[in-house]
C-alpha cells in the first residue's frame, strides 16, 4: 500500500494519522510525496488529504510521549527533503510508540537511527550555513545574502538572524527554492523570489568585499596549505556565495 | 597606506596565533544592539591551512621593542613590514564584517608600542568604542598585554568575552633563553587578578541583579613548543595546573615556525605538527576524559607517542584493566576505552537501557572498531580473533599512514639540507 501526501509537513502527519488509524503494518506500507512517487503497476494508492486537525493530533502525541525534542528532530529531517522520508517516519513512530519514552534515544534500532540521520544531516548543514551566509549590502542598506542549500534551511536561519542582526534590513534568499526571508527591521516575512538579475551594491561594499578576501589569504600560514583539509571542512559546493572564494 | 594594506599586514602578523574559538560567552541579543555570542561558536570560514575562521583575528599593530626570538614581529627581525592601525579603523572594521557575517567578533592582540601601558590603552580605546558607540554586543577576545597596569586589565574586563595573556614558553628557563626582556611573574600575576575577578563578579552577580560582567567566557593562554627542550609530560603538566589552579579555559599549543632568520636550532617541522596534534590530544583528555597528566604520560615514559594516539598509549600500558564489558561499565571507564569518544559513550549509554548491544550497533552508532575492537567484550564477546600481547597490538594500532605522509619527499624529511634556512617547507600536514 502506498499512500500520498501533498509535501507538506501537515500532510505527511496526516498521513501518520490516517495510517495509525487503519493500523497499516510497517513493512508493507509507504508514505510518499504525490509529486516524487512513480507509479508501479502492482501499486494500491491512496491520496492522503491533509487535515491540519488530525495533523495536530499527531504533533500533540509524540511531543506528549517523546518530548519537545523528538518533535523537533522530526521537523529537521523533514527539511531533509529525503524521498523516503515519509516512510522512514512512519516506521520510525512504529517502533517508537513500542519502545515508549526515551525512545529516540535508542540508536541502536535502525528504525530509530534512520530518522536520525535525516535530521542529523538537515541539523549540521543548518549549523554550517550560520556560519557560511553572506551579506552583501545593496543602495539603501538592505543587506542581501543569497545561499544554495542542500536542504531547506531558510526557516532554520530566521531566528539566528533576527536575534543577531536586529538593527539591520535584511533578504535571505533560497536561489535554488525561489523563497526568501525578508526582515524590516521588526518583523519577518517569507514569499517567493526568483533570482535577481541585476543588484546594486552599497559605495562601501566592494571595499569591504577586498578587505574580507585580503584577510583570507593572510590569515593562512603558506607553510601548512592544506587544500584537501581545506575542501572538506568547507565543501566546494558551497564556494559559489563566499565572497573569500571569488577572485 | 590605506586600510587594506593595514589589514593585510596585521593579519600576516596574528596568524601564528593559535586561538580562534568564540565558544562559551552567552551574550544574548538586545533589541537595538548589533550582535549576540552563541555558546558552542561557529565557523565562519576556514582558511588554505584548514583553520577554522571565526573571530577576525588582527594585531593593533606589528612595531614591537621586544626582541622575543619565536617572534615574526621580534625588533630585530628588519625585513618586515610594520603597521599600525588607528582604533577607529579597527571598529569600522569589525562591524562591517560582522553585519555581513563573515566573522563571529574580534581577537585583538598587539606587539607592543612605547610601552605596555600606552598599548594596553589602545586596545582597551577600541572595545570601549565598539561596546559604548557603536553598541557591539558580539564576541570579544582581548589578549592582555604583560606588565601593564591592573587597572587597564580591569577596564578592559568589562568589555570583553574572553582575556588570554600568553605564557610563551614551558618554563622560566626558556623563557630567559628566548624572551629575555619579558618575565614570568608578569604573564602569572595578572592571569591570577582576572581569576579573582571573576569568581569576585560571579559572586556578585547571584546577589545582584545588575552586575556588570567581566570576562565571562575566561581566560585561555598560549605556549609555544618545540622551540625548547621540554619533555611532554612537563608540557601537559603545565597546562594541568593552569586549568586547576588558574581555572583557565583553555591551553593553546603552537608547534614553533621557523620565523626568517632566527639562531633557534629549525627542528624537523614534520615531527613537530604531530607533536603539537599528540599534545592536543592529550589536553582533551584532560579536560573532557577525566585523565590526570600523571596516567596520560609517566616519568619512565614522559613522551608522547607519535605512533599511536595518547588514550591507546595509556589503555597499552594498563593492559590489566582490558578488555571492558561494553554492556556493563560506567560512563567513566567507556570514555577510557580507546576508539570511544563522549557522543558515542553517551549514545551507549542511552541505548544500553533498551537491552544489550551487539557489535554492529556499535559501529553504528560510532565506535571506532578500528582501535575499540581490542579492548571491549561485548556481551562476553570478542571481535574477530584477536591478540592482545601489548608489543603485537601497538603494531595493529598505528595510525595508518595518510596520503599525504606518504608523499613525505627527501626535502620534507631533511628540510635544513635543502630548504636554505627558509620559513617554508611547502608542507601539508
Amino acid at each position: 500500500m502506498v499512500y500520498l501526501y501533498d509535501g507538506t509537513f501537515e500532510g505527511v502527519l496526516s498521513g501518520i494519522y490516517v495510517m495509525f488509524h487503519q493500523k497499516c503494518p510497517v513493512d508493507a506500507a509507504r508514505l510518499m510525496h504525490k509529486d516524487r512517487y512513480q507509479y508501479g503497476i502492482f501499486d494500491e494508492v491512496v491520496l492522503v488529504e491533509t487535515q491540519v486537525e488530525e495533523a495536530g493530533k499527531v504533533a500533540s502525541s509524540i511531543i506528549e510521549t517523546f518530548g519537545q525534542e523528538a518533535f523537533r528532530r522530526i521537523g529537521y529531517a523533514y527539511l531533509s527533503e529525503d524521498e523516503a522520508f515519509g516512510t522512514i517516519l512512519f516506521k520510525c513512530l512504529k517502533r517508537a510508540y513500542k519502545l515508549g519514552g526515551m525512545a529516540f534515544e535508542n540508536l541502536s534500532d535502525p528504525d530509530i537511527l534512520a530518522l536520525y540521520k535525516c535530521f542529523n544531516a538537515v541539523a549540521r548543514e543548518s549549523h554550517r550555513m550560520l556560519g557560511l551566509l553572506r551579506f552583501m549590502e545593496l543602495e539603501k542598506g538592505v543587506y542581501y545574502a543569497p545561499f544554495d542549500p542542500t536542504y531547506d534551511l531558510l526557516g532554520l536561519m530566521v531566528p539566528h538572524f533576527t536575534e543577531r542582526l536586529n538593527d539591520q534590513v535584511w533578504v535571505i534568499h533560497d536561489i535554488k527554492r525561489r523563497k526568501a526571508a525578508f526582515y524590516n527591521g521588526h518583523e519577518v516575512h517569507f514569499g517567493e523570489l526568483d533570482p535577481l538579475d541585476t543588484m546594486s551594491l552599497s559605495a562601501r561594499e566592494h571595499d569591504y568585499q577586498k578587505m574580507w578576501q585580503g584577510y583570507f589569504e593572510h590569515i593562512a600560514i603558506d607553510a601548512r596549505k592544506n587544500p584537501k583539509l581545506h575542501r572538506q571542512m568547507m565543501p566546494k559546493k558551497y564556494w559559489k556565495y563566499l565572497v573569500e572564494k571569488l577572485h | 597606506m590605506d586600510a587594506l594594506d593595514k589589514l593585510t599586514i596585521l593579519a600576516d602578523a596574528a596568524k601564528y596565533d593559535v586561538s580562534c574559538s568564540s565558544s562559551g560567552s552567552d551574550r544574548k541579543a538586545v533589541k537595538g544592539m548589533l550582535g549576540n555570542a552563541a555558546p558552542p561558536g561557529i565557523c565562519h570560514s576556514f582558511s588554505e591551512d584548514g583553520r577554522c575562521i571565526s573571530l577576525l583575528k588582527i594585531l593593533f599593530t606589528n612595531k614591537c621593542i621586544y626582541d622575543c626570538a619565536y617572534c615574526v614581529n621580534r625588533a630585530s627581525n628588519g625585513d618586515m613590514p610594520r603597521a599600525e592601525f588607528t582604533p577607529d579603523e579597527v571598529v569600522a572594521i569589525t562591524i562591517n564584517f560582522y553585519r555581513r557575517n563573515y566573522i563571529e567578533g574580534l581577537f585583538l592582540s598587539s606587539g607592543v608600542v612605547k610601552n605596555p601601558n600606552h598599548t594596553m590603552e589602545l586596545l582597551v580605546d577600541v572595545v570601549k568604542k565598539l561596546r559604548e558607540v557603536e553598541r557591539f554586543n558580539g564576541y570579544i577576545h582581548l589578549k592582555g598585554i604583560p606588565g601593564a597596569d591592573q587597572r587597564l586589565i580591569d577596564r578592559a574586563g568589562r568589555y570583553v568575552d574572553r582575556m588570554s595573556i600568553n605564557i610563551e614558553l614551558p618554563t622560566t628557563q626558556s623563557l630567559r633563553l628566548l624572551a629575555p626582556e619579558k618575565s614570568r611573574s608578569e604573564m602569572i600575576a595578572p592571569m591570577g587578578y582576572i581569576k579573582e575577578q571573576i569568581a569576585e563578579y560571579k559572586a556578585l552577580s547571584k546577589r545582584f541583579q545588575n552586575t556588570p560582567s567581566f570576562v565571562p567566557a575566561g581566560q585561555s593562554t598560549q605556549l609555544i613548543v618545540g622551540a625548547t627542550q621540554e619533555v611532554d609530560l612537563k608540557i601537559i603538566k603545565i597546562s594541568e595546573a593552569l586549568y586547576n589552579r588558574m581555572a583557565l579555559k583553555r591551553v593553546y599549543y603552537s608547534a614553533y615556525v621557523p620565523v626568517g632568520k632566527t639562531e633557534i636550532a629549525t627542528p624537523n617541522q614534520l615531527n613537530l605538527l604531530r607533536r603539537e596534534h599528540r599534545i592536543y590530544q592529550a589536553d582533551w583528555l584532560l579536560r573532557f576524559y577525566g585523565f590526570k597528566a600523571d596516567e596520560i604520560l609517566t616519568r619512565e615514559e614522559p613522551n608522547l607517542d607519535m605512533e599511536v594516539d595518547p588514550k591507546c598509549q595509556w589503555a597499552l600500558r594498563n593492559m590489566h584493566l582490558f578488555p571492558m564489558e561494553i554492556n556493563r561499565v560506567p560512563f567513566e571507564a567507556l570514555l577510557r576505552i580507546p576508539g570511544i569518544g563522549n557522543v558515542t559513550a553517551r549514545r551507549i549509554m542511552a541505548s544500553r537501557r533498551f537491552g544489550p548491544l551487539n557489535f554492529d550497533s556499535l559501529i553504528k552508532m560510532g565506535v571506532v572498531m578500528k582501535r575499540a575492537k581490542y579492548f571491549i567484550t561485548c556481551s562476553g564477546q570478542v571481535f574477530g580473533g584477536i591478540d592482545l600481547e601489548p608489543m603485537k597490538l601497538k603494531q595493529q594500532l598505528i595510525d595508518a599512514p595518510k596520503s599525504q605522509t606518504s608523499q613525505m619527499s627527501m626535502f620534507e624529511l631533511y628540510p635544513g639540507q635543502f630548504s636554505g634556512g627558509g620559513a617554508s617547507y611547502g608542507l601539508s600536514v
